[in-house]
């Protein structure tokens, strides 16, 4: 008999968040997502920046509790503030570490160390811990003590330096810090890999995730191809090494656009009937693959001449039903509204208290019989103390008044960090 | 005496891969280079249609040569298939008994009409994970559209993010939906494979390539969700004056400044003087004072050499790198100081340097390895671990079902 009532896949495991910004809480988000109890630990004077990016005026009451995109990447989560600067909190934190299954930091690479909380010290205090750290550039090497940023690392990965329109000789950038997204979602597989030796074996282990070194992965063809050439290859922009046509053409209204490609002769003789163009077909230019790579240019003209007094959408929909591969190249906003994700409920609403209610991105790991959702809005900062330090290490109301006394735990965060 | 091959993390795992092209292929990859035993399962005759795509040596396509696919199928065995015949289909299900994960790419139903959905795999195996990656999804109104990656860019909205404000929007170099969706479909295969911890608790991941990207437009989604704002309009290389891409002497340099960078920019670029300018005294002033800025990095940056600046950045603390062309990646004293690439040899592609891994366990390596040949493990798994009747083995030979 199948069962029906399946616990979420991370139930019972608990991580220790000391991640701040973009790429850690993201990890911890998916991780968060699937289950696992994650508690951000933050301090007066270490706390998370996101608190206060997200457009909302500097004079906002208790301005580190309402930032969008604080909200976003830290849902499903706890929070609670310890400064780990403090002989009594770095104490406080290992017997955190003994009641959990996971530590995961991005501090630079000698921080953890530093403040003594190294992964011998943290296997003190729970003999299988599991600990990924996340420094950028690695905790080795002569440039191991560099900055780098989501930005810089698709800099370093080699990414940017193949990014780019073929009549423009700079590199370009994404429109998102690629790096962040990236190394948080391979650092959340990465722990998920460790539970599964954990669960196998017993022993837990430390796990390093550089970011740049993550990122290369994402042009390993590339790494190939100049292995064998030594070429650094030419700008593509939107086109394809293989297939014509393949770009993304204008429509009607103000910086509105629809992808095309092709990716067959079949396709593209449909493509032509679509476009009222059917001899284009027949055109020895274009009759084959290797014709069209050739004669791009008037290809596009042909695309473009069809696409540019239509709506993108219309486009795309018009193209699809005659079995051309298109897309609407979709605003923030249209892909908030967008009716396919809507169809398949991937937005939920999330209430934060004191704030607002909004819809957001759900959860993009869809498992049938578990299904996830959004359970907690992102925590306030210092919400879940007291969940952690009375319930889950015990403290009494004394201790737990004497901590708030002497800074260990408590306070607001010290906004005279980021000016 | 050799040593015994370290444990890998993933080392009892089974793995089926009936993916073509990059996101599922990826994803298998990162299973199998963990420790998996995956089972590429291709086409016969043609194979996975990575292995036409290249870059080959020469430039001479040949189906064991394919840089892309070389790439992507490391430490996989590989078997020939026809899962569109019906005894290609018996065949698959036998395999599917002994297997912990199958993962797909082809368009939703089509394996579902051949006999081998999700509902008719658990039959076989309720323990399996099935991860099914796709544009759009297993469902919703899009689902039966026609896709690739740029599409999946499109709709997923960083295409539109990404280029010059002024001209047409800009795709990422490569397969970048299909990887990230690869990546998060390794991720969620695994979650479901731990959330197994009794029997008959497989399940269907459906990883759908708009949805992953549509979770990671950075502040562009939380601002449009929650104030209204649409702040994601393509802003090219020079998002602001501190977080951008400038032109140097020899390539080009990367910024991109915190508040607590500024110091250490100011160091690198030998203007200490900046500090005390009232223009970019805190962050907002700098907002406020943008153009000026920007006009000083600019020129600042047309005057260095990309490595002199890396180098000495890295001794300062400072936010600015190299962007780095392939030629810096293989010359880079860091990634060489970690080993990161990899040389393989590979019997028809020769010795060709890869990269490392994605992440390092301390206990569990990651583990360099190649890409099978054309049902080069037909034999060793048709005959050998499924057990197949040499007759039988013959006939679907003959068939042109293996």
């Amino acid at each position: 008999m199948a069962i029906t009532n399946l616990r979420l896949p991370l139930e019972g495991i608990r991580i220790l968040d000391l991640t701040m910004v973009w790429a850690g809480p993201f990890a911890t988000r998916l991780l968060g997502d699937m289950g696992a109890e994650v508690i951000k630990v933050e301090a007066a004077r270490a706390w998370d920046l996101l608190r206060i990016l997200g457009l909302q005026p500097r004079e906002t009451p208790e301005i580190w509790n309402k930032s969008a995109y604080f909200a976003h990447n830290n849902r499903n989560k706890y929070a609670c503030t310890l400064d780990l600067t403090h002989q009594r909190g770095r104490e406080l934190l290992l017997r955190l570490v003994a009641a959990s299954d996971v530590v995961i930091e991005n501090y630079r690479a000698d921080v953890l160390e530093r403040l003594g909380l190294g992964y011998e010290t943290l296997r003190s205090a729970r003999p299988d811990i599991i600990l990924v750290s996340m420094p950028a550039h690695g905790a080795t090497g002569p440039e191991a003590g560099g900055i780098a940023y989501g930005t810089h690392v698709e800099q370093l990965s080699g990414l940017a330096s193949l990014t780019g329109y073929p009549d423009d000789p700079q590199p370009y950038k994404s429109g998102i810090a690629y790096g962040d997204p990236w190394a948080g979602t391979t650092a959340a597989a990465a722990v998920l890999a460790a539970l599964l030796y954990r669960r196998r074996t017993g022993k837990g282990q430390r796990i390093e995730v550089a970011h740049r070194e993550a990122l290369t992965n994402v042009i390993g063809e590339y790494v190939l191809a100049y292995a064998m050439d030594g070429r650094q290859p030419p700008f593509l922009g939107n086109r394809h090494p293989l297939h014509a046509p393949h770009g993304v053409y204008p429509c009607a209204g103000d910086d509105q656009w629809v992808a095309v490609a092709c990716e067959s002769d079949e396709e593209f003789r449909r493509l032509c009937d679509a476009i009222g163009r059917p001899e284009l077909a027949e055109d020895p230019r274009f009759a084959t693959e290797a014709a069209r790579l050739q004669h791009q240019d008037e290809l596009d003209d042909a695309v473009r001449a069809w696409t540019s007094g239509r709506d993108h959408y219309q486009a795309m929909h018009q193209l699809q039903a005659a079995g051309v591969t298109a897309g609407a190249v979709l605003s923030v906003p249209e892909v908030h509204q967008d009716p396919h994700l809507r169809a398949r409920g991937f937005w939920e609403p999330v209430a934060h208290p004191g704030f607002a209610t909004w819809d957001v991105d759900g959860v993009a790991w869809r498992l049938s019989r578990t299904p996830a959702h959004i359970r907690l809005p992102a925590p306030r900062f210092g919400e879940h103390n007291d969940y952690v330090f009375r319930t889950l290490l015990g403290l009494s109301d004394e201790e737990i008044i004497a901590l708030e006394r002497e800074g260990v735990i408590g306070g607001e965060p010290d906004l005279s960090l980021h000016r | 005496m050799t040593e015994p091959a370290p444990e890998g993390a993933l080392d009892d795992l089974t793995v089926l891969d009936l993916s073509e092209g990059v996101a599922g292929a990826y994803c298998g990859k990162l299973l199998a280079d963990y420790g998996a035993d995956v089972i590429k399962v291709e086409r016969p005759g043609t194979g996975d249609p990575a292995r036409r795509h290249g870059p080959f040596p020469d430039g001479r396509p040949h189906p064991e040569k394919s840089a892309l696919f070389l790439y992507l199928n490391t430490n996989k065995r590989g078997v020939t298939l026809d899962v569109a015949h019906p005894r290609g289909a018996a065949v698959l299900r036998r395999m599917v008994e002994d297997a912990d994960v199958l993962i797909e790419t082809f368009r939703p139903g089509y394996l579902a009409d051949l006999g081998l959905g999700y509902p008719a795999l658990r039959e076989v195996n309720p323990d399996l994970v099935m991860t099914s990656i796709t544009a759009f999804g297993q469902d919703g109104p899009y689902a039966g559209y026609r896709s690739n990656n740029l599409v999946a860019l499109a709709l997923g909205g960083q295409l539109g993010m990404t280029g010059s404000p002024d001209r047409e929007p800009l795709k990422s170099a490569g397969y970048q939906a299909e990887y990230q969706a690869g990546l998060h479909a390794f991720g969620a295969t695994l979650a479901a494979v731990f959330g197994a911890r009794i029997a008959e608790a497989g399940q269907h991941v459906d990883i759908a390539m708009v949805e992953v990207l549509a979770s990671v437009l950075e502040t562009a989604m939380p601002y449009y969700a929650y104030w209204g704002k649409d702040t994601g309009r393509r802003r090219g290389n020079i998002q602001s004056a501190i977080i951008g891409i400038y032109p140097c002497a020899d390539g080009y340099l990367g910024v991109h400044a915190m508040a607590r960078n500024w110091p250490a920019l100011l160091r690198l670029m030998e203007r200490e003087d900046l500090a005390e300018d009232p223009r970019f005294k805190e962050m907002r002033d700098r907002v406020q004072h943008n153009d000026d800025l920007e006009a000083i990095i600019y020129e600042w940056a047309s005057r260095q050499r990309k490595d002199e600046v890396h180098r000495r950045a890295v001794e300062l603390r400072a936010p600015v790198v190299a962007v780095h062309t392939l030629a810096d990646l293989f010359a880079s004293p860091q990634l060489r100081a970690r080993g990161y690439f990899q040389d393989v040899d590979h019997p028809a592609a020769g010795r060709l340097t890869y990269p490392g891994p994605p992440f390092r366990m301390g206990a569990t390596p990651w583990r360099a390895g190649r890409a099978p040949l054309l049902g080069e493990h037909n034999d060793e798994v048709y005959l050998g671990e499924l057990g197949l009747e040499p007759e039988e083995y013959r006939e679907l030979r003959e068939l042109g079902v293996i």
